[in-house]
């Protein structure tokens, strides 16, 4: 057989992953798991894709944006308006509530790149916070009721979506892994490509990139747009999947805890990324044990504070790191008996 | 692509680059007074000067990275036009043909060692970053193109078992290597090295050397250097320029350099400063 190239060993691992927790809903669906788990689950893949936009733009590119909650936000309102009130089919509300926010992420990143490290991170968090502003006090985003959303149908109506109504198969699941999937391909191509070099020239130095004849505003611009797109396609699942979408998600604690899943399972690492997604978001599953209110939050702050003092490049060489450990065990082990 | 370049500059037959009467100030501090040199086509030139005499700013100012004050930086740049640098975008002037290294080793840290020469020939990828994303099958086969080509430097330069390796845990004098391999990445036409042989030891440094001949000879390329070690400046250097805070000294053969009084002074200081 032939050897598996890098890419394909890649792509080979991704479709496993969907491909197994494609399992969730028909384990679900038979009362093996609970339905909520999954619903919980379905978070983990949205905050997820968002992530992965984000380690593109902090993890390779070296910039910090604290918007990106404001940006999902701005695309789960068009994405609850074209669907809901123009009609519109899914794909094509999916389009255009994700290229909006996109222009607009464009036009914030022409006017904030120029600043840079904790300015830029000030810059964002600033428009972050005229977004959820916007939400609460502009008729179109229905203020402090927020706007509904639906379940979409896909291909004119053939397929209807449904997530997790009493005993129905949560096919809603089904899409946002597909589109997970997807975002994971984009992604191991964009970091694996010109683009993706490009990126991490400029973050580890801006003098060098420049002597490459990397044009510095034009890659930083590419960034903020790649991180803007998959924050916006996370927006637009986030209101498909709740039938809702209002002004209290999308606030600065959104966002953070989007870095957070970044810091916690591993910049530059796809799977990190959901490990960290799964972390941040899944923790109600074993959390709820604990008979204390806000557990999460100070459970969360002290793993961020571990993870950063003690093993900063992120959770997601813990296994790497407990292999060799064993591999070093057994070595000695070896040594000892030959001795 | 910049702008289109006017034609009107002149530059004599057989060179590369011209500078003239070159100045900049940081704040009330000349780093560069009133320079005017020319490196011929195929020569390797050295650059020299005691600390702080302005080597790395002549640099900075040839690729752009500071704005000089007055003077002219003419170039005869891959297709033969005559073009003036000065004013050009920082990113641009690679494609003119001049490539540079640091003093301070730059590689990406995160990456293989091809894999970071692969960011040398970054001008050369035609296929946009949509094709690039989807990995259509035009961008697959530009890559193989770079690779494979990467490695042909590779085993030019001598270190083609590092691969694969990630430029962050390797020695420093295969780094150096490899940042060289980088410059020949984007087919130069002068390649400007800063301090080649810093941090190397002595059987290093005469391969370095003789690398960099290889280099000239092989691929036609012109070579500037800045260097402090003068092992590697007389044994390689066709041509040196000796400097002292931003002023010439003396251009001329290896030798006649070495034996110059100014030049001698500037690096040791006048006997009668020793008497004082």
């Amino acid at each position: 057989m032939k050897k598996l190239s890098i890419a394909q060993k890649a792509y080979l691992s991704y479709a496993v992953f969907i491909a197994l927790m494609a399992l969730l809903p028909v384990l679900a669906y038979y009362d093996i798991i609970q339905n909520a788990t999954v619903d919980i689950l379905s978070n983990v893949v949205i905050y997820g894709i968002a992530a992965l936009g984000l380690n593109i733009l902090l993890g390779y590119s070296g910039l910090v944006s604290l918007g990106t909650a404001g940006f999902m936000g701005l695309s789960s309102y068009f994405a609850a308006y074209f669907t809901k009130d123009l009609n519109l089919p899914f794909f094509l509300s999916l389009l255009i509530a994700v290229g909006i926010p996109m222009l607009i992420g464009l036009l914030v990143g022409l006017v904030s790149l120029r600043l840079e490290g904790y300015y830029l991170a000030i810059a964002t968090l600033g428009v972050g916070e005229i977004l959820h502003k916007l939400f609460l006090n502009i008729d179109f985003f229905g203020g402090s009721t927020g706007r509904k959303a639906e379940t979409p149908q896909l291909l004119f109506g053939l397929i209807k979506l449904k997530h997790y109504e009493y005993n129905s198969f949560n096919s809603m699941f089904i899409l946002l892994i597909i589109i997970l999937g997807i975002v994971m391909f984009l992604t191991f191509n964009i970091i694996h490509s010109k683009v993706g070099r490009a990126f991490l020239t400029m973050r580890g130095s801006e003098t060098c990139a420049q002597a490459m004849g990397i044009n510095l505003l034009k890659y930083k611009l590419e960034a903020f747009a790649i991180s803007t797109l998959f924050a916006s396609v996370a927006g637009v699942l986030f209101a498909h999947n709740l039938n809702h979408t209002d002004y209290q998600t999308w606030t600065m604690v959104t966002s953070l805890n989007i870095l957070a899943i970044i810091v916690i399972g591993g910049m530059r690492s796809i799977f990190g990324t959901l490990i960290g997604a799964f972390i941040v978001c899944a923790d109600v599953l074993f959390l709820h044990y604990i008979p204390i209110s806000g557990i999460d939050y100070i459970l969360r702050g002290a793993l961020i504070i571990v993870i950063i003092l003690f093993y900063p490049r992120g959770l997601v060489n813990i296994f790497h790191d407990i292999k060799r450990l064993f591999r070093k065990f057994f070595q000695r082990k070896i040594g000892v008996g030959n001795g | 692509m910049g702008k289109k370049i006017n034609k009107q500059y002149q530059m004599k037959e057989n060179t590369v680059l011209e500078i003239e009467d070159l100045s900049i100030a940081f704040g009330g501090l000349k780093a560069v007074d009133n320079l005017s040199f020319d490196i011929k086509e195929k020569e390797i030139f050295g650059l020299i000067g005691p600390n702080g005499a302005g080597k790395t700013t002549v640099f900075n100012c040839i690729t752009q990275f500071y704005p000089p004050d007055t003077g002219t930086i003419l170039m005869k740049n891959k297709n033969n036009e005559v073009v003036n640098l000065i004013g050009q975008k920082v990113h641009n002037v690679i494609r003119q043909g001049i490539v540079r290294t640091f003093q301070n080793v730059e590689l990406i840290y995160e990456l293989s060692v091809i894999d970071n020469l692969l960011v040398g020939c970054h001008i050369y990828y035609k296929t946009d970053i949509f094709s690039q994303i989807l990995r259509l099958p035009r961008a697959n086969k530009e890559e193989r193109k770079f690779r494979k080509k990467a490695v042909d430097i590779l085993k030019f330069v001598g270190i083609e078992k590092y691969k694969d390796a990630l430029v962050g845990g390797l020695p420093y004098g295969v780094l150096k290597k490899v940042e060289l391999a980088r410059t020949l990445m984007s087919d130069p036409k002068l390649i400007i090295l800063d301090e080649p042989a810093a941090g190397l030891n002595e059987q290093e440094t005469e391969n370095l050397s003789q690398l960099i001949k290889d280099i000239r000879d092989k691929l036609n390329c012109t070579i500037f250097l800045v260097e402090h070690d003068m092992r590697l400046v007389m044994g390689t250097c066709d041509r040196v320029c000796a400097i002292s805070f931003g002023k010439l000294l003396a251009i001329g053969k290896a030798k006649e350099i070495q034996n110059n009084t100014l030049v001698q002074e500037a690096y040791l200081g006048k006997e009668d400063d020793m008497n004082e």
